[in-house]
Order: C-alpha cells, then structure tokens, then sequence
C-alpha cells in the first residue's frame, strides 16, 4: 500500500517529466532538405534534426545551418549557412555555387531565425553532426 | 520508442533554394538575334517589295526585343558582385548594350546594327574574363 506522500511525489515528478518531455519535443523537429543549394553538406532528401532552444538564449553564429522563412516567399522555409552577422541582421548562404540567399534578398532580422540544425540523421550512412 | 519515431518523421520541407538553377548562360544568344537584325536591315535595304519591307521591320523588332531580353537574363541572372568588383563598367557596358539594342529596334540603320554587335562583344569579353565558358555552358 503506498502512501499518500509517496503517491504525490510520484505524481509530481511525473508530471514534472511530462512537461519536460512535451517541452524538448515543441523544441524538437524533423524536416527534409529539398534543392541543392547546401550541396555537399546538405543533399535533397537528407533528413535533419532541428531544435529551436538555442536561438532564444542567443544569436546565431557564422557556419550554423539554420532555418528560416523566404523574405519572398513567406510560405517557403529556407535552409541556409550563416555567413555573416551584423548588428541584428544575419547573412544567409549557400554553400553551394548556385543558391538564391542574402545575395539575393539582402539579410534578415535576427528575430526571422529560430530554428537550426544540428544532426543529419538520414540518410544513415552519412549520419552526422552539422555544428561547425 | 513510438514517440522518437514520431520525432524522427519530417514534419515539414525546407528548401536549399535557389530560382531555377539552369545555369546556361551565353552572350552568343542576344549575338544571333543582332545578327538576324543586320541581315533584315540589309534585306529590306535590297527589297522593292513593300509587304516584304514590312515583314521585314516586324521580324527585326522582335529580334531586337529578344536581343533585349537575353541581355537581361545575363546581367540579372548570371553576372554577380564579385564580377562587378572586377568590372566596374559592367553595369554601363550592359546600360549601353541594351540601349543600343533599342535603337536597332526603332530604325533601320546598319551601322546601329553593326554596333549592337560590337556591344555585345564586349560582354562577351566580359563574360569569358569571369570562366563563363567553363562554367555556364555544357562541355
């Protein structure tokens, strides 16, 4: 028979998991890369691990792999390199030759990229850690 | 285990974007339709035939136009800062090349047709200076 103590402390400490648990997986997701514009780091179809908890503690820095919305095209998710930071306003790139980036749309506001990769995790066989 | 395959299934794509890489770029393009207008210039120049002259402004236009247009696609598209740096007078040259390609649109002289192509020439110089050849063109 348990007790009333130990039951309430289990209970909290269950629920003190659940939310932790629920937390790291808002904080978590998996998204495709699509085009060839991070070629070779990226390919299209490479699956990758994204966490956004980083970005709220502090800026991205230059080499990161990040997400971010197109300036353009407000329904398209880009994923680019950082190149560059300046004041609040971070430069996108391509690694590859050809790659429509801040080049293009000039840089974003620090506040547009919350998201960035950390792990290619599919295909298996090039599984690998994206921080640079 | 089910909710790390969860976590592992994309939710979403992003885009490692970039606008229609075809990547073929050539001035050869806009010189072909030059060429095609100083031959109609000279065509119709030879013509007494009136309906001939006429077709013959008609198609030059739209040669001169698509002259314009190739241009275009090849300083927005193909030409980027860096070539600018090594260049300064790219964007004037283009000014003038597109210019004079308006020109060659609106009248019938030879040597305005004959200068297009000088112009475009020397985008052409241009465009091998910055490994065009190798790197916009099929080998």
């Amino acid at each position: 028979m348990r007790t009333g103590a130990g039951f309430g402390l289990g209970f909290v400490l269950g629920l003190a998991v659940a939310w932790a648990l629920g937390r790291l997986l808002r904080d978590l997701d998996a998204v495709v890369v699509d085009g060839r514009s991070m070629a070779p780091a990226l390919e299209p179809g490479d699956r990758l691990l994204v966490e956004s908890w980083t970005y709220r503690r502090r800026a991205p820095r230059p080499g990161e792999i990040v997400l971010a919305g197109d300036p353009r095209t407000p329904r398209r998710e880009l994923v680019k390199r950082v190149a560059a930071l300046q004041d609040d306003r971070v430069a996108l790139r391509g690694d590859a030759r050809l790659s429509t980036d801040s080049r293009i749309f000039g840089p974003l506001p620090v506040s547009a990229i919350r998201w960035r990769a950390i792990v290619r995790y599919w295909p298996i066989e090039r599984a690998a850690w994206l921080s640079r | 285990m089910l909710t790390l395959r969860r976590l592992l299934q994309p939710t979403r794509h992003v885009a490692a974007h970039c606008d229609l890489p075809c990547g073929i770029y050539d001035p050869e393009q806009a010189r072909i339709e030059a060429e095609s207008c100083l031959r109609i210039i000279e065509k119709h120049d030879a013509s007494e035939d009136p309906l001939f002259k006429g077709r013959c402004i008609h198609i030059k236009e739209e040669r001169a136009e698509l002259v314009k247009h190739h241009l275009d696609v090849l300083w927005h598209d193909y030409f980027k800062p860096e070539h600018l740096e090594a260049h300064p007078d790219l964007h004037d040259v283009f000014w003038q090349a597109t210019k004079q390609a308006s020109k060659v649109k609106q009248t019938l002289d030879v040597q305005a047709a004959k200068d297009l192509l000088a112009a475009i020439d020397r985008i052409d110089e241009i465009w091998k200076a910055t490994g065009g050849p190798e790197k916009t063109r099929v080998q």
